[in-house]
This record gives structure tokens, C-alpha cells and sequence, in this order.
């Protein structure tokens, strides 16, 4: 097993990066589109809420490859056009982390009770302050334990990019597999590859989630 | 100073307010009291424009703040504000709450909001517990931050929703203290409050609320002497007979 690594590292290294590279990708610019969803279903009236809704239950409700499809195949057909398959991956792996962020967004936002908005109403903070300044920071702590499960499941869904023929490390291992017939040891190599960079994140999270946690209250989730 | 006229609250069927009016003037210190579930709260509310009012207006040194177009943000920020339940912001240090509004609501140099924000503490005794988060300190210390919170606005007005309501008895006599301070400052207070020795002391004038309305007014002396209505004959009998206990 050790020889398969040394003599494709330079293979399984470049899936990696890649691999990394869509989960940071989706996860943040999900977080950044999660907060702008959750902030538009509270606060921005029925018919932003129903849109949101919409965009929200095709994303949950449909499978990552159809929706990798979709974007590949489906979309640049309609509109004769291409588009390669890194773009591909980064929109659709941000579309998707969105759509789970903002539930769990959402909700953090609405166990900072009302009373904290009355609150900081009562100061003269306009609502958009409010939100800034008293909401958002209070929720996005609270969010954090979630966030990561978020996180472990993208992770993992990066897999699927090998289905539209990403270079990731699935691909690479994949490919391994089948020029040294040696499928057992090369996927065993994945998954302990794939368990070690995700437990190291898993635990940075938990460093985090332990350095902004407000002093004298203990979230459980 | 701050007035209301004809003031209605209705939520659905229930009449919370019904055809208030009241006026508070400069220096004034006025205290209602009166069952719980009366409207009192709803009153306090909609005379810091945290709710709106049904019907009836608001008037704040003269300008009206029920019509159309008024800027609440800036009136909400004349107006101070303090909690039953006290509210004070959980992922903020005691500091960190009372800055907040200068800074990001009047919008003053963070310098001079540290600044403001520690005189404000300092006058409720709390500046050693600037850097201490709400869950780090007793009720009593968290409502004198909710007090220091709406200090370092600069109010002209400050009401207070039964400030010591939510909190043990043998911690309410601290905020009775930091509200003595206030009161002997010349503070405008609006106080919804039960603490009868209290109010006798520093009340200008006690109004007994009930069923959404106004009962009765007066002076202290006429609540604790000869209240003139029936109804706010009993209810200070059954207060002046707990404060005894206590």
C-alpha cells in the first residue's frame, strides 16, 4: 500500500489539493449565500421567502451528481454553450452547501430570541444593525457544531465529481486502481486519506468553536 | 417631554391600552403600578415606540412620532429603555453591551463610545465588571448594566418595565440603589414598578393602572393614605402587606 502512495503521490497529492479546494470553496461561499438566504427567509417578505424555498427544496431534494449533470450537461446544451468542469463543480457545490447552510442558519438565528432584536432596537440600532451587530454574531456561534456537520458531508460529496470527470482524489484512486489491478489496497489508501484530512478539520472546527464561545454558556446541539 | 394622547394597543380581541393619555415632563418621575397582565408593559412599549400603537399618538418633545416618515431609529435612541427580563446582549462583555449603542447608533468615535460607556458603568457601580459577560454575573448586576446600557445613550427619558421583578429579593436592593442615584440626579423616569417604599420616596406621581386604562392618579401621600377608587384601595392594602413580610 505504502509503494502505491509513493509511486502516485504526486497523483494522489493533486486530487487531494482538488478535493480540498472544492470543499473549502463550497463550504464558504455557501456560508457567505446561506447568511444572505436565512436573512432574506426571516426578514424579507412572502414572496422572497417562497423563492428561497424553492431554490432550497430543489437543492435538498435532488441528487448531488443529477445536480452536477444538470450543470454540465443539461444547462450548457439549452444554452449551446460550455463550461468546463471546475466551474461546474464550484458553482454547484456552493448552490448546494447554501441551500443546507441556510437551515441551520436560519434556525440559530431564530433561538436568538426576539428579545435580543427588542433589545437592540431599544438602543437605536436600526434592524440591518441589528442584525449585524447582535443576531448574526450570536447565531453564527451557535451555528458552528452544525456548520461542521455541513462540512463533513461535503467533504465526502466531492466524490461525486467523478462523474463529471474532475481529477479529484476519488478520480485518482480510481484510476490507480485500474492501471495496477490493486483496487483493494488503493481505496483503502483513499479512505484513510480521506479520514485524516477531514478528523484534522473536524478538530480545528472544535479549536474554533472553543475560542468564540461566549463565556458562561454552553451550547448542546 | 414624552406624551401620549388617546393611546390604543389592540392585539386582535385583546384591549391591551385603552384611550391612554399621560404626559411626562422634564425631571419628572412618574410610577405606575397596577396587576400584572393590565397593559402596563404594552403602555411602556408603545411610549418607546418598540411596538406601534394601534391608535393615539406619540409625542416626544413636541414631535410627533406615530405619523408616517418619522425616523424611529433616532427616537428609540432618545428614549431609554430597561428590561423586566433585562435583555442585555449574551456574546457581549458588560462593556461590550453598554458601548454598542453610542458607537454604532449615535455613530460616535469608538474612543469617545469606551468613554461614554465606562462613565455609564461607573455610575451604576459596575465599571470592575466591565469585562465580565452576562452569564458571569448576578441578576442584580446584569439589570445595573441594562441600566448602564440605556445610560450611555444620553436618554432624555429613560422607562423602566419593572426593573427588579425578575430578580430575588435580596438582590433588588441594589438596583433600588442605582435607581435612587438616578432619581436624586434629576433623572426623567417613567417606572413600572411594585416597590412601594420605594416609590413613596422618589415618585412625583403614582398612577394605578388596570384593565388597560388609568385608574387613578396622584401623589404618593394620597396612594398610601386614601386612595379614592376601590380597586386601588385593595391592590396597595395586598402590596403594603407583602412589602411587611419581606
Amino acid at each position: 500500500m505504502i509503494d502505491l502512495l509513493i509511486e502516485y503521490f504526486p497523483m494522489i497529492l493533486n486530487g487531494l489539493l482538488r478535493t480540498v479546494q472544492f470543499t473549502f470553496f463550497g463550504v464558504l461561499v455557501g456560508l457567505a449565500l446561506g447568511i444572505l438566504l436565512a436573512i432574506g427567509d426571516l426578514y424579507g417578505g412572502r414572496i422572497t421567502s417562497t423563492i428561497i424555498k424553492f431554490y432550497v427544496e430543489f437543492f435538498r431534494g435532488s441528487p448531488l451528481v443529477v445536480q452536477l449533470f444538470i450543470f454540465y450537461y443539461s444547462i450548457p446544451n439549452m444554452f449551446n454553450i460550455l463550461i468546463d468542469y471546475f466551474t461546474v463543480g464550484f458553482i454547484v457545490f456552493a448552490l448546494n452547501s447554501a441551500a443546507y447552510q441556510k437551515g441551520y442558519i436560519k434556525g440559530a438565528m431564530e433561538s436568538v430570541y426576539e428579545d435580543q432584536m427588542t433589545a437592540a432596537l431599544s438602543i437605536g440600532l436600526s434592524k440591518a444593525q441589528a442584525i449585524r451587530y447582535v443576531v448574526l454574531p450570536q447565531a453564527l456561534r451557535i451555528v458552528i457544531p452544525a456548520w461542521s456537520n455541513e462540512f463533513c458531508s461535503l467533504a465526502k460529496s466531492t466524490a461525486a465529481l467523478l462523474y463529471i470527470g474532475v481529477p479529484e482524489l476519488t478520480s485518482a484512486l480510481y484510476s490507480i486502481g485500474s492501471w495496477t489491478w490493486r483496487y483493494l489496497e488503493s481505496f483503502a489508501l483513499g479512505a484513510f486519506i480521506y479520514l485524516l484530512w477531514i478528523t484534522a478539520v473536524m478538530k480545528g472546527l472544535d479549536m474554533l468553536y472553543n475560542k468564540v464561545k461566549i463565556p458562561g454558556i454552553e451550547i448542546t446541539v | 417631554m414624552l406624551e401620549c394622547r388617546n393611546l390604543w394597543k389592540i392585539y386582535g380581541k385583546i384591549v391591551a391600552v385603552k384611550d391612554v393619555s399621560l404626559e411626562i415632563r422634564e425631571g419628572d418621575i412618574k410610577l405606575i403600578f397596577g396587576p400584572s397582565g393590565s397593559g402596563k408593559s404594552t403602555l411602556a412599549r408603545c411610549l418607546a415606540m418598540l411596538t406601534t400603537p394601534t391608535k393615539g399618538d406619540v409625542f416626544l418633545k413636541g414631535e410627533c412620532l406615530t405619523k408616517p416618515g418619522v425616523d424611529l431609529n433616532k427616537a428609540r435612541a432618545r428614549v431609554g429603555f430597561v428590561f423586566q427580563h433585562i435583555w442585555l446582549f449574551h456574546h457581549l462583555n458588560a462593556l461590550g453591551n453598554v458601548e454598542l449603542g453610542p458607537r454604532r447608533s449615535l455613530g460616535l468615535p469608538k474612543k469617545e463610545a469606551r468613554e461614554r460607556a465606562n462613565q455609564a458603568l461607573r455610575e451604576v457601580r459596575m465599571e470592575e465588571w466591565a469585562k465580565h459577560y452576562p452569564a458571569q454575573l448576578s441578576g442584580g448586576q446584569q439589570q445595573r448594566v441594562g441600566i448602564a446600557r440605556a445610560l450611555a445613550m444620553h436618554p432624555e427619558i429613560i422607562i423602566l418595565d419593572e426593573p427588579t421583578s425578575a430578580l430575588d429579593p435580596e438582590l433588588t436592593g441594589e438596583v433600588i440603589d442605582t435607581l435612587r442615584d438616578l432619581a436624586k440626579k434629576g433623572t426623567t423616569m417613567l417606572i413600572i414598578s411594585h416597590e412601594m417604599p420605594f416609590a413613596r420616596e422618589v415618585a412625583d406621581e403614582m398612577i394605578f393602572f388596570d384593565e388597560g386604562t388609568i385608574i387613578e392618579r396622584g401623589s404618593p401621600e394620597r396612594f398610601f393614605t386614601k386612595p379614592s377608587s376601590e380597586r386601588a384601595r385593595r391592590f396597595m392594602a395586598r402590596l403594603i402587606k407583602r412589602t411587611r413580610r419581606e
